[in-house]
């Protein structure tokens, strides 16, 4: 008797998470792949297509050309927010004043994606902006179209991405100095390895489970980029700056192409899926020693 | 030796910080020029006139920042809020009660936080419009309070198994049930993972441009950075004015990162374990 009531407890206080998430997230994703099959404007009735949306995404150019862009991002992601971040984590560790450098580069941390869009798109103002005031200013004669020049453009906006998440990658490597013990370090000095040598050999090594970790979520979240790019260029001029997700709300939301749109946005979440397997094998086995 | 590497180390650090300055310092004074001294004035003379009281009352009179705002924060509140809630009654149930299945059930409500946004946004888009949740309030917080819930289930889980059982196995010698448990043994302890969860994921309502873009359409719905982004109107628009916006709608997530100021490392330790 008291048994049974425990086990309706027990379902009753799992239900209303998995309602909300079922409805909401799970059941539309089965519904999305659904959709990918069919020629569909929003209003008037689907007509089944086939994989004629996926046959598209080949030929696609504008496609293909966000695509390119996308894989810019991330290339640049590792390079900049993720390798500039580990570098800066280094300086910054256990530098006098630590605090204070720390927070500098947290600052653009508190704030959205909208909110950088807006202040890089001054940054970047051809005529009013500060950086070509700036280089006037500083004698150079380059007057650059940051954000209507293809494909500088891609690279204007990798430049705020980069101060916005560079400070998350910093943090997240941060923590991972911190728990190196200090002894291998010593040894490692003592021995008489120069401080780039024992980076190499002794702390990298040992950073290795928060590196995977931060490479994973900065792939992901470089791949998809949305809103940053929706403020500063809309991906134009002429779909020059699209990235998939871009492309993807385009076609949907403005073209009214659902079908296509679902589509690519089955592309977008395999490639996802695929990136952050390596991440979620190493989290299920701390979950399972974990527990 | 040290001594050696300090100099170029705190010359690289003082550059990276004067780059990193430089928006922020710009922003600031941008939102205190007005449009004249703007258009006339280099990017770093200080304004003739300080104009950011009249910015201010332009960014709530035409663009009604401040109703935004309220419908953010509302949004922000009760999409946290539904998702604390739910989460930690399903942590508690799945760690705790452990009912058949439990498990499986934990894996498929977490999986939903995998997939990117886009996987769900056409046929949420739809179902909205069929069940006239499209451009309303209950929508956009049912939808935030959706995305929220496997985060929050994956901390509160995470934390309820390190709760020792020792003082659960009294009340239950004193007849208390599940539910009792819960409520005066678990909520109590909670306020970590309450923190995390409600840092995080009140920043990531507020922040969010996507679903407000889809799901909402008139003025008195739409989420505040739906409004900031539209004030910007392709490179276009007044920029004091914008500048001002962009202050105005990050005092909050600001304020939530200096309060919450511990638990975000917390957070981000979490995180790093499967957001």
């Amino acid at each position: 008797m008291k048994a049974a009531g425990e086990r309706l407890v027990s379902y009753l206080f799992i239900l209303p998470a998995f309602l909300l998430v079922v409805v909401l997230l799970l059941v539309p994703m089965f519904q999305n792949i659904y959709f990918s099959f069919f020629d569909w404007d929003g209003i008037s009735r689907p007509v089944y297509s086939g994989i004629a949306n996926y046959a598209k995404l080949l030929v696609d150019r504008d496609f293909l050309i966000s695509i390119r862009n996308t894989v810019a991002w991330v290339g640049f992601t590792l390079v900049f927010p993720v390798l500039g971040g580990l570098l800066v984590a280094v300086f910054v560790d256990g530098v006098r004043f630590e605090r204070f450098f720390k927070s500098i580069f947290f600052i653009p941390l508190t704030i959205s994606f909208v909110a950088t869009g807006i202040i890089w798109t001054y940054m970047f103002g051809k005529e009013l902006g500060v950086l070509n005031n700036l280089f006037a200013l500083l004698g150079l004669p380059l007057k650059p179209s940051w954000l209507t020049g293809v494909p500088l453009n891609t690279f204007s906006m990798l430049i705020a991405w980069t101060w916005q998440q560079l400070g998350t990658n910093m943090v997240m490597f941060l923590m991972g100095l911190g728990t190196i013990p200090k002894e291998p370090i010593e040894a490692s000095i003592i021995d008489g390895a120069t401080r780039f040598e024992t980076f190499v050999h002794v702390k990298l090594p040992m950073l290795r489970p928060i590196t995977t970790v931060v490479i994973t979520m900065a792939m992901v979240n470089s791949f998809k980029a949305f809103d940053i790019i929706y403020v500063m260029t809309r991906g134009g001029p002429y779909h020059s700056s699209e990235t998939l997700s871009v492309t993807m709300f385009r076609e949907t939301f403005t073209m009214f192409k659902m079908g296509y749109g679902s589509a690519i946005a089955v592309f977008l979440s395999v490639v996802v899926i695929g990136m952050s397997a390596l991440y979620i094998r190493q989290m299920a086995k701390k979950d399972l020693l974990y527990y | 030796m040290r001594s050696a590497r300090k100099l170029p180390t705190y010359l690289i650090l003082i550059v990276l910080v004067l780059l990193w300055l430089l928006p922020v310092w710009t922003t600031f004074l941008v939102s205190f020029k007005s449009a004249q001294d703007f258009m006339s004035q280099k990017f770093y003379e200080l304004p003739t006139r300080v104009s950011i009281v009249e910015n201010f009352r332009t960014v709530m009179k035409t663009y009604r920042l401040h109703e935004h705002f309220l419908s953010s924060l509302l949004y922000a509140v009760s999409g946290a809020g539904i998702a604390i809630a739910v989460s930690s009654m399903a942590g508690y149930s799945i760690v705790r009660l452990k009912p058949p299945l439990f498990f499986l059930l934990f894996l498929l409500i977490y999986s939903g936080t995998l997939f990117p946004f886009q996987m769900y946004l056409i046929p949420v888009y739809r179902l909205y419009n069929t069940l006239g949740l499209y451009n309303t309030r209950i929508g956009l917080i049912l939808i935030y309070a959706a995305i929220c819930t496997p985060f929050a289930l994956f901390v509160y889980r995470g934390f309820y198994t390190t709760i020792p059982k020792d003082v659960e196995d009294a009340a239950k010698i004193d007849g208390a049930g599940p539910v009792r448990t819960f409520f005066s043994i678990f909520v109590p302890q909670s306020l970590a993972p309450t923190a995390v969860v409600a840092l995080f994921q009140m920043t990531w309502i507020w922040n969010d441009l996507l679903f407000g873009m889809v799901l909402s359409r008139t003025q008195n719905i739409r989420p505040i950075m739906v409004a900031l982004a539209t004030m910007s109107g392709y490179g276009g628009g007044n920029i004091p004015y914008m500048m001002t916006g962009v202050i105005f709608t990050s005092v909050p997530t600001i304020l939530l990162f200096v309060l919450l100021q511990k638990y975000f490392i917390k957070g981000m330790a979490m995180s790093a374990v499967g957001h």
